[in-house]
């Protein structure tokens, strides 16, 4: 394809807690980042694509192109996206009609700087009725999990197991968050502080089944097949990507075990690009919480519907880093995930492709993976907004 | 802050729970709308109008809230799940009310699942004070438990009456209760206030009248403890039990809030009457309600001594006549500037009198009231089968009683202060709701009501043969109230907690 889009720079900044900061900081640090990467100039930028979920709300800006352009003192085309990877979406768009050679995408949010209402302010990614009836962050989590384990009737020995899966997504998460010099936590977590925390909580998911509030940015480099092969030797290709939308109202959902969107995202991102689940070795998901991670395997085909704790179960005891499904090795959220990578949402999705970009470059350092023959070829991200409402599959490779 | 539009759609919507239905397909949504999705244009203006407000719904899935939001805080930990009715084919979120979930305690999910639920009306969170109060239905309490699911039955009226009376009527108290010495007090929920025992009262009264909601024309709500200064509790309970002709989103009655302290709602047992009788009124019934979450200064502040004996309720009566249950003989009303108790706006709580709230207050007006209308129909205290006063303390009814005449037994059954506390403006309604659930047929009752400020209502009452007729279609009863098994004792802190609500 002649506008291929690539990614030929990715920046970020670290997430967590940045108190000092304000959220321009942030994004000039995700940007020349970037920039510096492939020498490129802010001017030489013909259109933006910026997403943030809150910063209207926690940072009282309103209109956040117009804060771009004035940081970047441009003038070109801007947008604004709720996500990173709708972002890019987009972006991809435009590069592949033509309309631009170079664009910049950006993610950045500032949850902290509104830590006493954050939870609340996360409802509006739920509908009306669930917050008036009571509802919060994690109890969708935690309902979907409970309509998993009676839809699969898994009881007994076998829900323990589950548990212990879960458990162990965590664990995998914090211990890859280890190697991420950019992660929000960086240190080790056992399966008994996940599951003492589910005890405290008094349910089956606990604080260290969930992923955090966290600041950060996250910036990419778009440009055409072309015009990347001038500016690196490794350019990554996003290959496919694909949404999909459903409904607000998680209990008025058909299905309350598994993501739809994720489901038609995938099998038509995987059906343009002519590739399947098995082809990928690097994968991000959005573990928003460890239920997440487990059904989202299965929501992008990695997995049978009912099966993934399985696939984690027998994987992890060993700590070798990666799922083992069907004789296939797959590495999930190799920079920590959103459990301890951190989940500024608005910059999340630019670290997943981050990520992915730095594995398939073979640039990933400590957590690079192998595969014999160099680093992965193919990878993908898995990004959503709200409680599986949208969903945005990317795939990339190195070719 | 709130958004005044918003709070009246959501409200509208919510705390009746109103969905649709396809009539092409069957489908079915919550909130209304007005097509299908599955059938598109052509199911425009095919869409019924379903109420969800009497049905019963299945709890499908659950999980505790440890953490809520920051307008949920008061409510501490909840269950909160997913709720369904007709089978599955619509599913709201929802959470459990009357439940207190203690730090540390433990819900077992998979006994609660699969239970069958009744929507309550209840607040929805806290707000600030000078803030619209949020109401919704999306509570729910399980059926089988302390309110059990009762259907709501029209029910086509056989006889018409001479003379205009009781045609329904109802008590309903909270789940919670402080037990203090030999005196139970009821208590509210944390999102329990008068406004949703009004709602709940007029609800029970709908349901044992049998009569239909669109043919009530006049509700009045007696309260001395409504959230709001301006802003009537009368209109809530017209617009969620869809009193009068329903209209789009207006309902065709006439609602007015009255206060005079405990005889607030009794003084409208005439008007109410009266208007009924008048046939140009064009008001077939008329409903009294009368509601408070009796307020009270905590123990050990000025006017805490009331703290002993308030309690928590709503009593609802609908007067008519046809079927009616209990005929009104006769009333005598006196009135006299007394300020033995009262609350100046503004201020949370009430203040009283003292000793002077006796002989110069209560029992000077209760007498008066009480021995004029028995001259005035030649009655002597024998010729009453049961008497039922004001019960601010359980002292002064039995004194005022003893005085007048009457016998224990005529007076033992109305005495309600034991088991609910005083309930202000629901106080004398729910003694004289007490003695209807036992009344034979063609029994007098003599109740005399006080408010103070002062004055009293005396009222002779006549049962007709449908006292008893009407009784099975009540299973909330004030009995069945006060003797409920899932009747839950807190200690003093929670009652404070729960007695200041959201």
């Amino acid at each position: 394809m002649q506008n291929r889009p690539a990614i030929v720079a990715v920046g970020r900044t670290k997430f967590g807690e940045h108190y000092g900061k304000e959220p321009e900081k942030l994004i000039e640090e995700a940007w020349l980042t970037a920039s510096r990467q492939c020498n490129l100039e802010r001017r030489d930028l013909e259109a933006c694509y910026i997403s943030d979920c809150f910063l209207p709300i926690t940072n009282k800006l309103g209109l956040e192109e117009g804060f771009l352009s004035e940081l970047t003192e441009l003038h070109v085309p801007m947008e604004t996206t709720r996500s990173v990877s709708a972002a890019l979406l987009t972006a991809c768009h435009a590069i592949e009609a033509g309309a631009y050679n170079t664009v910049l995408v950006g993610g950045i949010e500032k949850m902290t700087d509104r830590w006493d209402k954050i939870r609340d302010d996360l409802m509006l990614l739920e509908d009306p009725w669930s917050y008036y009836a009571g509802g919060t962050p994690e109890a969708n989590h935690e309902l979907m999990l409970r309509a998993y384990t009676n839809k699969y009737g898994i009881t007994g020995e076998n829900l323990d197991k589950l548990n212990v899966a879960l458990a162990q997504v965590s664990v995998k998460n914090h211990a890859n968050a280890t190697k991420n010099e950019h992660a929000h936590f960086q240190r080790k977590i056992t399966i008994d502080q996940v599951l003492n925390a589910r005890k405290a909580a008094r349910k089956q998911l606990g604080l260290y089944d969930f992923a955090p509030i966290s600041d950060g940015a996250s910036a990419l480099i778009l440009t055409n097949e072309a015009i990347a092969k001038k500016m690196t030797d490794k350019p990554v290709y996003i290959l496919g990507c694909s949404s999909a939308t459903d409904y607000l109202n998680f209990t008025a959902r058909d299905d309350l075990t598994h993501f739809t969107a994720t489901k038609i995202a995938a099998k038509n991102a995987f059906q343009a690009t002519l590739k399947a689940p098995v082809d990928m070795q690097v994968v991000e998901v959005y573990d928003q919480s460890t239920v997440m991670e487990m059904v989202s395997l299965e929501d992008l085909g990695f997995c049978e519907p009912g099966t993934a704790w399985k696939n984690i179960n027998e994987s992890c005891p060993e700590e070798k880093g990666y799922y083992e499904i069907n004789g296939n090795r797959v590495f999930v959220n190799t920079n920590g995930g959103l459990k301890a990578d951190g989940n500024p949402l608005g910059a999340t999705g630019g670290a997943e492709i981050f990520e992915i970009f730095k594995q398939l470059r073979g640039e990933a350092g400590e957590r690079q993976t192998n595969f014999g023959q160099g680093s992965p070829r193919h990878g993908c991200a898995l990004e959503l907004e709200g409680f599986g409402t949208k969903a945005y599959v990317t795939i990339l490779g190195r070719e | 802050m709130s958004s005044e539009p918003i709070e009246r759609r959501v409200s509208y919507l919510g705390d009746r729970l109103k969905s649709s239905r396809c009539r092409i397909c069957g489908k079915e949504y919550f909130e209304v709308r007005d097509y299908c999705g599955n059938c598109g244009r052509k199911s425009y203006g095919k869409m019924d109008s379903v109420d969800l407000f009497y049905e019963k719904g299945k709890l499908e899935l659950c999980t505790l809230v440890t953490e809520p939001t920051n307008k949920f805080m008061k409510l501490e930990n909840y269950v909160y799940g997913i709720i369904s009715f007709h089978n599955g084919k619509i599913r709201v979120p929802g959470r459990l009310t009357d439940q207190i979930v203690k730090d540390g305690e433990t819900v077992d999910f998979s006994s609660l699942e699969g239970r069958e639920v009744v929507p309550r009306f209840r607040r929805r969170y806290s707000v600030g004070r000078s803030e619209v109060v949020p109401t919704i239905s999306l509570a729910f309490t399980l059926a089988d438990e302390y309110y059990p699911h009762q259907d709501y039955t029209v029910v086509k009226p056989s006889k018409e009456y001479d003379v205009p009376g009781i045609v329904g009527y109802s008590f309903y108290t909270s789940r919670f209760r402080i037990r203090e010495g030999r005196l139970e007090r009821s208590v509210p929920f944390v999102d329990e206030d008068s406004v949703t025992a009004a709602v709940e009262a007029g609800k029970l009264a709908l349901i044992h009248s049998g009569i239909d909601s669109a043919l009530v024309g006049k509700i009045y709500v007696g309260s001395e403890s409504n959230p709001y200064a301006v802003k009537p509790i009368a209109s809530k309970v017209a617009q969620v039990l869809k009193l009068g002709e329903e209209d789009g989103d207006i309902q065709g009655v006439d609602a007015v809030d009255t206060e005079f302290a405990c005889k607030a709602a009794s003084s409208m047992f005439k008007d109410a009457a009266s208007l009924v009788n008048y046939s140009k009124s064009g008001v077939k019934y008329a409903m009294v309600i009368g509601a408070d979450n009796s307020q009270a200064a905590p123990r050990g502040c000025p006017g805490g001594e009331l703290d002993t004996f308030v309690g928590y309720g709503g009593s609802a009566f609908i007067f008519g006549k046809q079927d009616v249950l209990a005929e009104i003989e006769g009333w005598y009303s006196c009135t006299s500037d007394t300020p033995d108790f009262w609350r100046r706006d503004g201020e949370p709580f009430p203040m009283h009198g003292g000793r002077f709230t006796g002989d110069p207050a209560y029992f000077k007006h209760v007498r008066k009231a009480a021995t004029k209308l028995m001259e005035r129909l030649n009655l002597q205290a024998c010729d009453v089968d049961y008497f039922v006063t004001h019960q601010p303390n359980p002292q002064f009814p039995v004194k005022i009683a003893s005085e007048l005449g009457f016998r224990e037994e005529q007076y033992a059954v109305s005495l309600q202060i034991n088991k609910f506390g005083n309930t202000y403006s629901g106080c004398s309604p729910v003694g004289l709701a007490s003695i209807l659930d036992i009344a034979k047929p063609e029994q007098r009752i003599l109740m005399v009501s006080y408010g103070s400020g002062a004055g009293s209502d005396a009222y002779l009452l006549r049962t007709t043969s449908q006292v008893a007729d009407k009784r099975q279609r009540q299973k909330i009863n004030v009995k069945y109230q006060a003797e409920n098994p899932f009747v839950e004792y807190v200690d003093y802190t929670t009652y404070r907690r729960l007695k200041l609500g959201m």
